[in-house]
């Protein structure tokens, strides 16, 4: 018996222990009109401290792959190891432990909720019932998430205050404040100018350097340059991609 | 343990944070609810005033829950029975009646027969004296019928062997009770009922007392008041300083009505030792059987009505409830709605279905909570104002606490409506995708 080939995603990937490794992800949208395949057996490894951009056109599927890997929905077909653990038919209860535990999410609307500060915003991912942290204690680590980011400052800030890159920065603290291994941004800088946006990738990218692995999905070339591997998603297939900024 | 308790923190947290950011919606949800609350509250409240009162007031002119009560055969070896069978117990009181004057003397007094002073001179006379033969022909056989009418007051006066308060709650006005542990005293001390005590306070009437049976005229000497719920003039006094005036036959007197006697739950000998006593005296006449034993029970005494009153008072608040409850699953459904993006984002940090659930059940709960405790409030301040105005002309309102049932009555209301009007848009929160809601 043969090992079957390595995918070129794996080739280009670093020789570290696997955070994560999807094999084979399909997934096919259902709707009214005639089933419409998204993803069509991708495979994918994200290590440790490894930051990768995914690309694509919209309606390409890169929302679906972070949704299916960030366990927000569940592939139609394939394989999804976290680690050494296979979590492809994993239940809800247990995926919404993992994803208090393993993942960070940050998305392109920020999803800030209006009526909490900037520091409550951060704190509230550590209020979902998995485990208990006294109240000092979670606002001590949501205003060193904020401090991460260079916005202690804003702590007592409602979000309506807030910039739109101070309020990703809050998002971004929001999803680190957990020390997730994962970290998971979908279009993050989709609502920032360039500038902002420069600042917002470079605090994401920043979480590589503490361990924390990173897929990024944008539509910006040099965001993506930014990354350690550029992946292609084009017609349900991911593929090794060529940046040209 | 920790993780269920964590999950009730978040839930509550969260739940908090949800009803601070919309303090008109929670507010709008409450008043809807409010009045379905107040009104099961109230409906207890009264439910609860209204029991109690009845009870008080069976305890005050009957006798205490599980009391014995046995009404004596009328013969004239009855008194003198009762007092052989209760001497030296304490457990066992037996009352014995007479009619009294106080007065001048060879007066009628201004209220015949011992009427109610109020009635006094009212005419259509009906007291002891008025005796009816079996054909229903009555004749006035009043001793007094004849002279002038003056001032002196007519009571019911009831001889006792020992204190009955143990069985019977009367409720002391001013003064003393009769002291049962000293030596009688040859001027009987009397402890008015409030009706004698109106009597004596409207007509200065000089302190001699003349009674049935009695060989001599006696000076009384009124020691206290006591509310014993009766609307005529009474007064207690010891068996044994009134019986230095009359033998003790004269205490039988069926003209008076029949020698009871009062027994706590436990004395159980005694209505035997009266059989047999009775059935010794009786021959043909079968006296033993005529003794009437009766045990006081509230619960068997309490009107239908209250309880009519009271599922009727309950529906309409259940009616009430229900609409609050509607109210509340409006306002829910409305907030979840608002709340898509919140609650998706919860699910997406770790947050699990069935404490995002429970947070939505949180907020409905806790805005029930304080409805009920607004109700609760204003249950207690109303009941507060009711007693004040009107204490003076219901007894049952006069002083009454708020009673504790009704406030048990009005935090299950607003769980209830809370639960009711929580759980539909609790499992539309749980159902909540989170890949369409965050999708870029």
């Amino acid at each position: 018996m043969t090992a079957a080939p390595a995918t070129a995603a794996e080739l280009t990937a670093p020789m570290t222990t696997p955070l994560i490794r999807v094999t084979g992800l399909t997934k096919t949208l259902k709707g009214q009109d005639e089933p419409r395949v998204i993803l069509d057996g991708v495979d994918l490894t994200l290590h440790s401290g490894e930051s990768i951009a995914v690309l694509g056109r919209s309606g390409s599927g890169k929302s679906t792959l972070l949704s299916l890997i960030g366990l927000f929905d569940r592939a139609d077909g394939g394989q999804y190891l976290l680690g050494e653990q296979d979590i492809t038919r994993i239940p809800e209860r247990k995926a919404a432990a993992l994803r208090s535990a393993q993942f960070g999410f940050v998305f392109q609307r920020f999803f800030l909720l209006k009526h909490l500060t900037a520091a409550q915003n951060v704190a509230m991912a550590m209020v979902n019932g998995q485990g208990w942290l006294p109240r000092r204690k979670r606002r001590a680590k949501a205003l060193a998430a904020l401090d991460l980011m260079g916005i202690a400052h804003l702590a007592k800030h409602k979000p309506p205050r807030l910039s739109g890159g101070e309020q990703q920065r809050v998002a971004i603290a929001r999803a680190l404040v957990r020390e997730p291994r994962i970290l998971l941004a979908d279009e993050p800088t989709g609502a920032l100018d360039t500038e902002t946006g420069n600042v917002v990738v470079e605090a994401l990218r920043s979480a590589t350097d503490r361990g924390c692995g990173l897929i990024l999905v944008t539509h910006d070339h040099d965001h993506a340059a930014k990354m350690q591997r550029v992946l292609h998603l084009d017609h349900g297939v991911l593929a090794p991609a060529e940046v040209r900024p | 343990m920790i993780g269920l308790s964590g999950r009730l923190r978040s839930a509550l947290i969260i739940g908090g944070q949800g009803i601070r950011a919309r303090k008109l919606r929670t507010f709008l949800s409450m008043i809807s609810l409010f009045l379905g609350v107040l009104g099961v509250v109230a409906a207890q409240a009264g439910q609860v005033i209204a029991q109690r009162a009845l009870v008080a007031e069976m305890e005050m002119t009957q006798g205490k829950d599980g009391t014995q009560q046995v009404y004596l055969p009328s013969h004239e070896d009855a008194s003198r029975i009762a007092m052989d069978t209760v001497e030296g117990r304490s457990d066992v009181v037996a009352m014995m009646s007479t009619n009294a004057i106080i007065g001048e003397p060879n007066l009628r007094p201004v209220n015949e027969g011992g009427m109610p002073i109020d009635q006094a001179g009212g005419g259509g006379y009906s007291g002891a004296y008025m005796v009816c033969d079996a054909a229903g022909y009555c004749t006035d056989e009043n001793p007094n019928a004849d002279q002038p009418s003056g001032q002196a007051i007519e009571l019911r006066v009831q001889a006792l062997t020992a204190d009955v308060r143990q069985f019977r709650a009367l409720r002391p006005q001013s003064g003393q009770w009769l002291d049962f542990d000293g030596a009688p005293q040859l001027a009987p001390r009397l402890v008015l009922n409030k009706e004698a005590a109106k009597a004596f306070a409207m007509y200065q009437v000089p302190a001699e007392m003349r009674f049935e049976g009695a060989t001599a005229h006696s000076t009384p000497r009124f020691v206290g008041v006591v509310d014993d719920g009766i609307g005529a003039p009474q007064a207690y006094v010891r068996s044994d300083e009134l019986l230095n005036w009359m033998p003790v036959d004269a205490l039988s007197d069926p003209r008076f009505g029949q020698v009871e006697i009062l027994a706590s739950p436990a004395a159980s000998d005694f209505v035997d030792i009266l059989r047999n006593k009775f059935a010794a005296i009786g021959g043909d006449q079968q006296l033993d059987q005529q003794l009437y034993v009766n045990v006081i029970s509230s619960a068997d005494q309490i009107p239908e009505q209250i309880a009519l009153m009271r599922w009727v008072f309950l529906g309409v608040s259940i009616l009430v409830l229900l609409i609050g409850s509607a109210g509340i699953l409006n306002v829910g459904l409305a907030t979840v709605g608002e709340r898509i993006e919140e609650f998706a984002l919860r699910r997406a940090v770790g947050t699990p279905r069935l404490l995002l659930a429970g947070i939505v059940l949180a907020e409905t709960l806790l805005t029930g909570l304080l409805t009920a405790a607004a109700a609760i409030g204003a249950g207690i301040v109303g009941l507060a104002a009711a007693s004040r105005l009107f204490g003076d002309e219901q007894p049952m309102l006069e002083n009454v606490a708020f009673p504790w049932e009704a406030g048990v009555a009005g935090i299950a209301a607003g769980l209830i409506a809370g639960v009711l009007g929580g759980l539909v848009p609790a499992a539309r929160a749980a159902r909540i995708p989170i890949a369409t809601v965050m999708r870029a």
